[in-house]
C-alpha cells in the first residue's frame, strides 16, 4: 500500500521541486496543499502519514499548522522544508513536534537521508 | 597571448590589486601596490599581509576578509568612513591638503569550480580627487550658509545671527562656568544728518568705513553684528567690565580719529557706545542688551562720542525720567 | 512601451527563489544580532515610475524618518537594491550588534553599510545562484539619513517607466528592529529575468 504523504507549500514551484526530490523508489500517494488550512484538513482526513511542511506561508503558516497538529495529538511524521535556515527556527519546529528539518532548495540526498534516518521504508 | 594580456592589465592598471589566501598570505601584488608601498611583488608574494604591514588595522581588516570567505559575498570600505587602508602618498602634494591617498576598497571572493572561496581579491581605488572635491564642496556650502548670516552691505553678521551667537554664549557661560562676556552697543551719531547731507550712498560709505575701522581693533573671537540702520552690537567673549570698556574706547577712537572720505569730501563721524557685562545666573539675552542700551542712551545724553558702562542707577534715572 | 509582466508561473518561481535568498540573509542577520528574525512572504510587484515613491512608502510604512543604503548589482540581471532602516532600527543597530560604548558617526555609518551589504549580498547571491546568473556589486552608499520615505527616490531623475520590485522585510523578534530590503530591476532587466526564470523552471 502506498504511503499517503502531504506536501504543503504556498508555491507550486516549491511543491514541484520537493516532489521531484523524493526518492523514486518510494511508493507514495501524494496530496498537495497550498496553505495551512488545507494542510490541516488533509491531515484530518488521513492523507498525511508523512508531511512536508513549509514555514513561511500567508494566513496560516507552518508554525500554526504544527501547533494545531500538536493539539490534535500529532499523528504524522512532519518534515519541515524551509528557506528559513536560522538555528532558532530549527529548534522551534522541533519543539512543536516536527521530526526533521530540510533546507531549501531541497536536494534529493538530504530528503533520502532524513527518511532513512527514521526508518521509513523506501 | 590572452594570459600575457591579462597579466599585463592586472599589473599595469591604475588601481591597486592584491589577493590573499585564508592565512592572509599574499597571492597577488600588482604594480600599483608595489609602486605605492615600495615593496616589490617579489618581496611581497607569499608573505603574510599583516607581517608585511604591521600597522594595518588587523582586527578590523581580518573581520572584513573573513566575512568574504564565510559569506562568499563582496565587502567594501569607503574613504568616507575609513580614509585609507594603506598609508600611500597621494598625487596632490601641493593642492591636496590631506594626509594620505584616500582609498575605496572592494573585497571579492575568488570562487573555485566547486563553489568554495579559495582567496579574496582586493582592489584599492585612489579616490583622493573625490575627497578633495567633496571637501571643496563642503567649504562652498559653508560659505553659502555663512553668506546668509551676514549683512549684505557691510559684511558683518546680521541681527539674527548675532542674537543666535549671544544665546550660544550665554549657554556656554552658564553650562561650563566659563568667564562671562560683555556686550557693546554702538550707534553712529547724527547719522540721519550724514544721510541728508551726503545722500544714502554717502551714508553707506560711512557705515562700511566704520565697520572696517572697528574690525581693526577687534579680536578674532569677538562677534560683530549690524543690529539696525546705524546700530551695531558687539559681543566680546571672556571679557569683563574693564576689558570691554577699553575695547569700546578703542572703537570710539578709531571712528573719530580721522574724517571719512566720500567722493573726496571729508565726513566727520563719531559713535556713542554703551557697555554692559553679562551677569552670570541671569540667563536672559534681553537683560544684558537692555543694560547696554541704557548705557548707550546715557552716552548720547552726555553729548555723544563717548563710552558709558551700565550702572544700576541708570534704571532709577530712566524710571525717574519716565 | 508595453508592460512586460511576469506570468503566474514566473512570479511563483521568483517568489520561491527570493524566499531562499531571504532565508539566507535572515539567518545572517540573526547571527549578527543574536535573536530570531521573522521573515515575511516576499512581495513582488511591478512598480510604476510615476508612483514609485508612494509604492515604497506603502511597503515600508510612512515612518517619520528612514535611513537607507543603496547598492547596485550587475550581471545578466541589473538593478539596484536598497536596505531601509527605520528610525528605531537605526538607533538600535550598534546596540544590537554588541557595541557597548558610544560609537562615532563614522563607525555607525560603517555598520549601516556593512549590514546593508550583507543583507543585499546574501539575498541576491541566493537568487543569482539558483538562476545561474552571477552578480557583481557596487560599493554600498548611504542615500538618506533620517529622511522622509518619499524622498528616497527623486522621481525627476528616473529613466525607466516600470521596474520590478521585490520587497522583503526582516523583523527581529524581541528587540525593536525592522529593516526592509527592496530590489528594483528596470524594464530591460525584466526580460532577462524572465528568461532566467524559464530556464530555472525547466531545470526542475
Amino acid at each position: 500500500m502506498p504511503t499517503p504523504i502531504l506536501v504543503v507549500d504556498d508555491s507550486s514551484i516549491a511543491r514541484k521541486m520537493l516532489i521531484k526530490a523524493l526518492p523514486p523508489t518510494w511508493d507514495v500517494q501524494i496530496t498537495q496543499a497550498c496553505n495551512g488550512n488545507e494542510a490541516v484538513a488533509a491531515y484530518r482526513s488521513g492523507k498525511a502519514d508523512v508531511m512536508f511542511l513549509d514555514l513561511t506561508m500567508p494566513d496560516m503558516d507552518g508554525y500554526a499548522v504544527l501547533e494545531t497538529l500538536q493539539k490534535e495529538g500529532l499523528n504524522s511524521f512532519v518534515v519541515v522544508v524551509t528557506a528559513d535556515v536560522q538555528t532558532l527556527a530549527r529548534e522551534r519546529v522541533r519543539a512543536l513536534g516536527a521530526a526533521a528539518f530540510v533546507k531549501k532548495p531541497v536536494d534529493p540526498a538530504s530528503i533520502e537521508a532524513v527518511l532513512r534516518e527514521y526508518g521509513i521504508k523506501l | 597571448m590572452l594570459e600575457t594580456l591579462r597579466n599585463f592589465i592586472v599589473s599595469e592598471v591604475g588601481v591597486g590589486i592584491f589577493a590573499v589566501d585564508r592565512e592572509y598570505n599574499l597571492l597577488l601584488w600588482n604594480r600599483f601596490m608595489a609602486d605605492h608601498s615600495g615593496i616589490s611583488a617579489q618581496d611581497a608574494l607569499g608573505r603574510n599581509l599583516f607581517e608585511l604591514f604591521p600597522d594595518l588595522p588587523q582586527k578590523w581588516l581580518s573581520k572584513k576578509v573573513d566575512s568574504v570567505f564565510m559569506l562568499h559575498n563582496f565587502a567594501f570600505t569607503s574613504w568616507e568612513q575609513r580614509p585609507w587602508l594603506f598609508p600611500f602618498r597621494h598625487n596632490r602634494p601641493i593642492t591636496g591638503g590631506i594626509d594620505f591617498m584616500q582609498q575605496n576598497c572592494t573585497f571579492m571572493p575568488v570562487r573555485e569550480a566547486d563553489g568554495e572561496v579559495s582567496a579574496v581579491a582586493v582592489t584599492v581605488n585612489d579616490v583622493t580627487d573625490v575627497a578633495v572635491y567633496q571637501s571643496m564642496l563642503k567649504q562652498a556650502m559653508a560659505k553659502l550658509e555663512e553668506s546668509s548670516s551676514r549683512d549684505g552691505l557691510t559684511g558683518v553678521y546680521n541681527r539674527r545671527f548675532t542674537e543666535a551667537r549671544l544665546l550660544e554664549e550665554i549657554g556656554r557661560v552658564e553650562r561650563y562656568q566659563a568667564d562671562t562676556f560683555s556686550v557693546i552697543l554702538l550707534d553712529l551719531d547724527h547719522f540721519k544728518q550724514i544721510n541728508d547731507t551726503h545722500g544714502h550712498l554717502g551714508g553707506d560709505e560711512v557705515l562700511c568705513e566704520v565697520v572696517a575701522r572697528v574690525r581693526n581693533v577687534l579680536r578674532d573671537t569677538d562677534v560683530f553684528g549690524r543690529y539696525g540702520g546705524e546700530e551695531f552690537l558687539l559681543m566680546l567673549p571672556q571679557t569683563g567690565r574693564e576689558g570691554a570698556v577699553a575695547a569700546a574706547e578703542r572703537i570710539r577712537k578709531s571712528i573719530a580719529s580721522s574724517p571719512i572720505l566720500y567722493n573726496e569730501v571729508p565726513i566727520n563721524a563719531t559713535g556713542s557706545l554703551g557697555v554692559a557685562t553679562y551677569e552670570v545666573g541671569a540667563p536672559k539675552v534681553e537683560r544684558v542688551k537692555a543694560q547696554a542700551d541704557l548705557a548707550l542712551y546715557a552716552s548720547k545724553r552726555a553729548g555723544r562720542n563717548r563710552v558709558t558702562f551700565y550702572s544700576a542707577q541708570m534704571v532709577d534715572k530712566e524710571l525717574g525720567a519716565g | 512601451m508595453t508592460v512586460i509582466a511576469l506570468t503566474e508561473e514566473q512570479r511563483d518561481a521568483l517568489q520561491e527563489i527570493t524566499n531562499i535568498g531571504m532565508g539566507r540573509a535572515g539567518a545572517l542577520l540573526a547571527q549578527l544580532m543574536g535573536g530570531f528574525v521573522h521573515l515575511s512572504v516576499p512581495g513582488i510587484s511591478l512598480a510604476d515610475a510615476d508612483n514609485i515613491s508612494g509604492t515604497i512608502a506603502q511597503t515600508v510604512g510612512r515612518e517619520l524618518a528612514v535611513t537607507a543604503v543603496r547598492q547596485s548589482f550587475s550581471g545578466t540581471l541589473r538593478g539596484e537594491a536598497m536596505v531601509i532602516y527605520d528610525e528605531r532600527g537605526c538607533r538600535n543597530l550598534a546596540d544590537l550588534m554588541g557595541y557597548e560604548d558610544e560609537i562615532g558617526a563614522a563607525t555607525e555609518r560603517e555598520l549601516l553599510l556593512d549590514v546593508g551589504n550583507v543583507l543585499v549580498g546574501a539575498c541576491l547571491n541566493g537568487i543569482a545562484d539558483l538562476l545561474v546568473s552571477p552578480l557583481s556589486y557596487s560599493p554600498p552608499t548611504l542615500i538618506a539619513e533620517n529622511a522622509e520615505v518619499d524622498r528616497l527616490i527623486n522621481p525627476d531623475q528616473l529613466t525607466w517607466d516600470y521596474a520590478l520590485l521585490i520587497q522583503v522585510r526582516f523583523t527581529l523578534e524581541i528587540r525593536d528592529f525592522t529593516c526592509h530590503l527592496l530590489t528594483l530591476m528596470p524594464e530591460e532587466s525584466i526580460s532577462q529575468l524572465k528568461k532566467a526564470l524559464d530556464a530555472f523552471m525547466e531545470s526542475i
